[in-house]
């Protein structure tokens, strides 16, 4: 009789899923729980920013480039095919202008092609 | 009967990550079998010296998917120690609890997979599902379920707010539950005993004769843990149970997987409850100073060893690493000469295998 | 004449069977699914699976002989779709004669025979190994399937299916007089199906497809679809031989009573598949032999004192 009942302990799970909702959540169409911290895309908070490329000096994937006109003039690209979504960026910035939002990058055909200009500062004539 | 040989080849269902082994069989008994790695290098003792400590960071993570934050911790005590700095208790005790949570996901993956090899899918599921709670809080805390950014140079990233720390509580608890729910269909199951028990032997001369370390060593009978032999802080100051079994067969190395599972919820607890106030984070200088460490942590496969030599510059001079997977590897091609055909996904899944580790 | 074809294409033949088997394929995923906590694929899933596998390019590996690994899931495909004209759909069975059980019987082996022939057909290391193991599997489960189910025909004095079942309206449902050769039969449906716990020959893990490695593209639809129909027919027969019940054949009772025992023994298969783990192939033959077949022996003796 001991043998009928261990060979029937999974049935006791069986019937707790059963019981339950399924866990898939069926996305796009279903609701997706994401925490606040979750490291998302890169955004920038542009008064703060001064183009001191600390966060291009550290970032392990070559994700951001800065091209420097002039002391006043500069222009920052972050290349999110190239991003490994670490966060070394917030936390190598000094004045908390680059940060990670909790929003999902969406899915593109063309990553290669996707740049974001983060920030674009001209002279004032 | 004559020799065939098949090939467990780069690509085959039982295997999550490439390697080929060519196993020699004659009717439903199996002669013997040779190996071949390489399919996932890439290089990253190279690549290491190329990048500053950093960059390096998140490089070494990249290592492995399942034990990722066990390699960053090792890197960043390395480079700590050379530095000599002094790195707050409380960051210590955040690594440690990360460190538990990913021996918990890392066992209930591979109790999962052996249980999919022996053809109860439904445990598979329901172990996967109960894993999910564990990566819940991992996403939580550091952001990622998968790749926790979650060491520095200095200490950790972030800290532990009262919200995080009572949802963490109520996720282990009801995770603890469910590991003991598991622990019983798995012990009671006869099926899974039946396919696992006696299924090849592995005696404690053989471990100490090709160096396999981690739960295959201890379910020989081998009491080998390296957080209690060569502790890295705070495991001096923790108190904890080592779990070994004689017998050292697969049944074995099943059963200490899961009471692993069980004890590290344990310890998890009582990391919480001893966690000291105070900083997180100490501002670390870029430039190493000259010299050369060892340092050595318990993956969840086993003994990891990481070698760091610098050269006063912010690259490292050279990065060596030795991961467990890559003694027990050896140890198979010795277990496969005395089981049946029908036995080698049982036998390959039991050493747990990331090749992603050993071919770094 | 018209009758004989619409009975050949229509009902019970090819396209009732074929809707049968997909729905069928649906359920089982679906419960099993449902046990795993998952949500399972929609009600289309297998049409559309069977489409997408004959819009794929139709290729074999060098060496293989292209005429039998054409013919072979063409003979197997036909040789079920025959067995399914002599089983009574809730009643109804147009063709059925003295002794159609032993022709459904020997039809339904046909399958198995193409499914080894398969796997020696193939030039590769894991259809032979699986081939191999399904022959070893085929002795295993067979006899004891076949004494679990001569236990009706002897008890009802019948070889024909419709009046085994007929017959139970009389003596009352022969499941409550052979329990055990009932269970004996699904154990043996199982073993025939090749479904999880017995699916040996083709487990994913150390063969990789067994015997249906190398088949692609319109020859594997027409073997999954066989195995489909196959299960479908195989639920039919037990259901008529063990739990016939057509009181005055009044279709308005019978054919939801039919559909209803139908489906208990599909929720009772894909139970058996989500609960039992997969038996080595020694395990198999030692409990086909020291088990099964002693019990179902006891069984018939037990049957055939009752009929005396």
């Amino acid at each position: 009789m001991k043998k009928i009942k261990d060979r029937l302990s999974i049935l006791r799970s069986i019937i707790d899923a059963l019981k339950n909702k399924p866990e898939t959540v069926e996305y796009p169409f279903g609701d997706l729980e994401i925490p606040e911290g979750f490291r998302g895309a890169i955004v920038i908070n542009s008064e703060k920013c001064i183009g001191c490329g600390l966060c291009v000096r550290d970032c392990p994937a070559n994700g951001l480039e800065l091209i420097k006109k002039s002391r006043h003039e500069f222009k920052l690209i972050h290349y999110p095919s190239r991003c490994a979504y670490c966060g070394q960026c917030e936390d190598s910035c000094r004045h908390g202008a680059i940060s990670h939002s909790n929003q999902l990058v969406s899915p593109t055909t063309n990553p290669r092609g996707l740049i974001v200009v983060l920030h674009e500062k001209q002279e004032e004539c | 009967m004559n020799k065939i040989s098949i090939p467990i080849g780069p690509q085959h269902p039982l295997l999550k990550e490439p390697l080929s082994m060519q196993i020699d069989i004659s009717g439903e008994k199996v002669l013997g079998g040779s190996l071949r790695l390489g399919y996932v290098h890439r290089g990253i003792e190279r690549l290491a010296e190329q990048r500053t400590y950093v960059q390096n960071v998140h490089l070494i993570e990249r290592i492995c998917g399942i034990c990722s934050h066990i390699h960053t911790t090792t890197f960043c005590h390395a480079v700590e120690r050379l530095l000599e700095i002094d790195v707050p208790q409380r960051a210590y005790y955040i690594r440690a609890m990360m460190c538990e949570l990913e021996r918990v996901h890392s066992h209930l993956l591979w109790l999962g997979i052996i249980a999919k090899h022996v053809g109860l899918d439904t445990i598979f599921m329901h172990t996967w599902h109960d894993r999910e709670l564990a990566l819940d809080i991992m996403e939580e805390l550091s952001g990622g379920r998968v790749s926790h950014a979650t060491n520095q140079i200095g200490g950790v990233r972030f800290d532990l707010t009262d919200h995080q720390e009572a949802m963490i509580r109520t996720t282990i608890t009801d995770l603890s539950l469910r590991v003991n729910n598991l622990l019983d269909v798995i012990k009671n199951e006869p099926a899974l005993q039946a396919r696992t028990r006696g299924v090849a032997k592995v005696s404690p001369e053989m471990i100490h004769q090709y160096c396999v370390v981690g739960p295959v060593a201890r379910a020989s009978g081998v009491d080998v843990d390296f957080r209690r032999d060569d502790p890295l802080p705070p495991y001096d100051q923790l108190d904890f149970n080592v779990i070994t079994h004689n017998d050292g067969d697969a049944w074995a190395r099943t059963v200490i997987r899961a009471e692993e599972a069980r004890e590290s919820l344990i310890l998890c607890e009582r990391i919480l409850n001893e966690m000291p106030d105070g900083p997180v984070h100490v501002r670390a200088p870029r430039r190493v100073p000259e010299g050369e460490v060892v340092i050595r942590s318990e993956a969840p496969r086993g003994e990891l060893f990481y070698y760091l030599r610098s050269d006063g510059s912010d690259k490292p001079a050279r990065l060596k690493i030795r991961t467990p997977t890559l003694a027990a590897l050896s140890l198979l091609p010795k277990q496969l000469s005395s089981i049946q055909v029908a036995d080698i996904p049982v036998v390959m899944a039991g050493i747990d295998l990331c090749i992603a580790c050993a071919d770094r | 004449m018209i009758e004989a074809w619409f009975y050949l294409l229509f009902f019970p033949g090819l396209i009732f069977q074929v809707i049968c088997g997909l729905i069928f394929e649906w359920l089982d995923r679906k419960l099993l699914a449902r046990f795993q906590r998952r949500v399972g694929p929609p009600w289309y899933q297998p049409l559309a699976d069977m489409v997408k596998l004959f819009s794929k390019e139709d290729l074999l590996p060098e060496g293989v002989n292209d005429l039998v690994a054409t013919l072979l899931p063409i003979v197997s495909l036909s040789a079920i779709l025959t067995a399914g004209l002599y089983i009574p759909i809730a009643g109804f069975s147009p063709y059925s004669f003295e002794g159609d059980l032993i022709v459904i019987l020997f039809l339904l082996s046909v399958p198995t025979l193409a499914y080894y022939l398969a796997g020696v057909v193939s030039v590769g290391i894991y259809s032979t190994l699986g081939g191999g193991r399904s022959l070893l599997q085929f002795f295993s489960y067979e006899v004891p399937l076949l004494i679990a189910l001569s236990g009706p025909a002897i008890l009802s004095g019948s070889w024909s299916v419709k009046q085994i079942m007929v017959s139970q309206a009389t003596l009352g449902p022969f499941i409550l007089f052979q329990p055990l050769g009932f269970l004996l039969a699904i154990v043996g449906l199982i073993g025939k199906l090749k479904r999880d716990p017995l699916d040996i020959p083709k487990a994913k893990s150390e063969v990789v497809g067994g015997p249906l490695t190398e088949f692609t593209g319109a020859k594997l639809a027409f073997w999954h679809l066989g195995m489909n129909i196959q299960a479908v027919l195989g639920i039919f027969l037990l259901v008529n031989l063990y739990l016939g019940w057509s009181k005055g054949a009044n279709p308005l009772l019978t054919i939801p009573v039919f559909i209803v025992e139908c489906l208990v023994l599909v929720v009772l298969l894909s139970g058996a598949s989500a609960i039992f783990a997969r038996l080595r192939i020694d395990q198999l033959a030692g409990l086909g032999w020291r088990i099964l077949v002693p019990l179902g022996l006891l069984q018939l003796g037990f049957v055939i004192l009752m009929g005396v």
